[in-house]
């Protein structure tokens, strides 16, 4: 599939940079570039536009360091939220999908990513220091934590939930479960101890 | 349990292959290279879902090609359950997938569906070679038998490489961030911990018998744990307190050189004979010995734990072993549901209702 000389300098040269996106391979990329061959020139001028865009125009959010056009971001920006809450997410993309549930109306803060030494992640490279400050400006009275439950997410969790234990703040962590709709045999026996552990009276 | 189809598609030195293997013995006769291994770490593959002789996935894919497919029907006490392992292979990495019947699942989930164990060559080493190959034993069948352990062991070491990342310098040293690795080494070493000195219980037991009876009782094999950290007793408490209190001892010497220092992760099982260390004092035939003891008390503690005997694979190893102890370790494993056995020659004394193969190029023929 590489640089084989059947094929035209310049579909190679996007094949190239279509295998550089994640989850994409050689195959995936050369179809993606025969689709766009076939499509009008003023489609593939968008999609150029477009990403070219997305580098120009958005930046991050001075207050919760989410991607956004305007800064403050509309979620900042927006008075009918709940100013008494802060949802700290990992990435911005999190925010996406916490919305997508429309069950929180707060605002968030959007960390960078999780502590991972392996990955030369600790503290000083996250957006910590700017929680704190956040705390302190905006004296929220809970901070959610929701970042993933998975290795990283928990210590990451437990760390900022110890760091934050000395301010006057209520520190609280999304709740592990079972999937909504799932067969209970086939939840593994790790999630399924979890929601036992969780469980809520009615 | 027991392996009525198994289908290859793209697995190492396999285009296609489709088997129905019988009940009981299966007996697969070939040169070298031809693929015998290949067939049972396939085989193996549909229980512990990882390869048995390579870390290297990519090496499972047949050369030049991007997808490899393992499946297999196997009727166990549930029912018959049918297992897929896809390994894929694209310009960056090599990624494997799994199902039981026909959905997707995790890893985590994939493993111990129905459960294997395998001897090879490299078995025998298992009194005389490194600690590591003792805990892999271990770590295989406690992993098939319980998830619990899967999913502690999985949290420790995780936690492990991020603390060793953090000793070498790779972050800022952070203490607080220690203690919270620490915490979870405590709690999820203390699980596998538990459940080793559990497991080992057992093992002894059938070890000790086994041999006992094929050296007419003159030799005496002691199998024991020897945890990294010992513990006064084997309770939770008990346990999280001793782990606790070693990484509190070594805490600075860690610092100092910059790795992790204790733990579970350097555990072993001891193995002497008569009161002396196997290893050290043990002739090459008294650690054999020792070695198809080991792997008999293996079998018959994962079958008796679930009380649903695990599949045996014998790659290339009785024609290792002398004719009479090939025999004893037949005869020590008992009733085994279905067994898989790969030799260049038909090995002596085998049971007359043994289904027989032949491996060439790639492709079984009975025979």
């Amino acid at each position: 599939m590489s640089s084989s000389g059947k094929i035209a300098g310049p579909v190679q040269a996007l094949i190239n940079e279509f295998t550089k996106l994640p989850t994409v391979g050689p195959k995936t990329a050369a179809r993606l570039v025969f689709h766009l061959l076939n499509r009008p020139r003023h489609e593939a001028q968008a999609l150029a536009e477009a990403i070219l865009g997305v580098k120009d125009k958005v930046r991050f959010c001075s207050t919760c360091f989410s991607l956004t056009e305007l800064d403050p971001c509309d979620i900042c920006s927006d008075e009918r939220r709940d100013t008494h809450c802060i949802c700290v997410v990992a990435e911005a993309k999190d925010i996406y999908a916490i919305e997508r549930s429309d069950a929180f109306n707060g605002r968030y803060h959007v960390l960078g990513g999780l502590i991972s030494p392996m990955d030369g992640i600790g503290i000083e490279q996250l957006r910590v220091k700017e929680l704190i400050a956040r705390i302190g400006a905006e004296c929220p009275s809970e901070i959610i934590l929701a970042t993933n439950p998975n290795a990283e997410g928990e210590a990451t969790a437990l760390y900022l939930s110890r760091l934050l234990h000395s301010l006057s703040v209520t520190v609280t962590r999304l709740a592990y479960g079972l999937p909504i709709g799932a067969d209970l045999d086939y939840a593994d026996e790790v999630t399924l101890a979890k929601a036992v552990e969780g469980r809520q009276r009615l | 349990m027991q392996l009525t189809r198994v289908a290859l598609s793209n697995f190492r030195n396999y285009a296609e292959l489709d088997l129905e293997p019988a009940p009981g013995l299966n007996v697969f006769v070939g040169q070298n290279a031809q693929g015998k291994s290949n067939l049972l770490e396939a085989i193996a593959m549909l229980g512990t879902g990882k390869s048995f002789r390579t870390n290297r996935d990519i090496d499972l894919v047949r050369e030049g090609l991007e997808l490899a497919v393992v499946c297999g029907d196997a009727q166990i006490r549930a029912g018959i359950v049918h297992l897929g392992c896809t390994i894929a292979k694209n310009a960056r990495s090599t990624r494997k997938t799994y199902t039981i019947n026909g959905q997707g699942v995790r890893y985590a989930r994939f493993l111990g569906s129905i459960r294997v164990v395998t001897f090879v060559p490299a078995d025998l080493q298992l009194v005389g070679g490194p600690p590591s190959l003792r805990r892999a034993l271990l770590n295989i069948a406690l992993a098939q038998e319980d998830r619990t352990y899967y999913h502690e062991l999985a949290r420790y070491q995780k936690a492990l490489q991020q603390k060793a990342a953090m000793l070498r310098g790779t972050v800022a040293f952070d203490t607080d961030l220690l203690a919270i690795y620490d915490h979870t080494l405590v709690e999820a070493g203390t699980a596998v911990m538990l459940a080793r000195n559990h497991f080992i219980s057992e093992l002894k037991r059938e070890a000790e018998r086994t041999h006992a009876q094929w050296t007419g009782g003159a030799e005496r094999l002691e199998i024991t744990y020897a945890p990294n950290v010992p513990f006064e007793a084997p309770t939770v408490e008990a346990v999280a307190d001793a782990f606790g209190r070693r990484l509190r001892q070594v805490a600075e010497a860690e610092r100092l050189r910059r790795s992790t220092l204790a733990g579970p992760h350097r555990d072993d099982l001891g193995l002497a004979l008569d009161g002396h260390p196997l290893a050290a004092y043990g002739s090459q035939g008294q650690q054999r010995t020792a070695v198809l003891a080991l792997k008999v008390a293996e079998y018959a503690v994962m079958r008796d734990r679930s009380n649903e005997a695990p599949l045996l694979l014998l790659d290339d190893v009785l024609s290792e072993l002398d004719r009479e102890r090939a025999a004893a370790f037949l005869a020590g494993i008992g009733g085994y549901a279905q067994a898989f056995v790969t030799a260049t020659h038909l090995p002596d004394g085998l049971p007359d209702a043994a289904r027989r193969f032949e491996i060439a190029r790639a492709t079984v023929r009975p025979c």
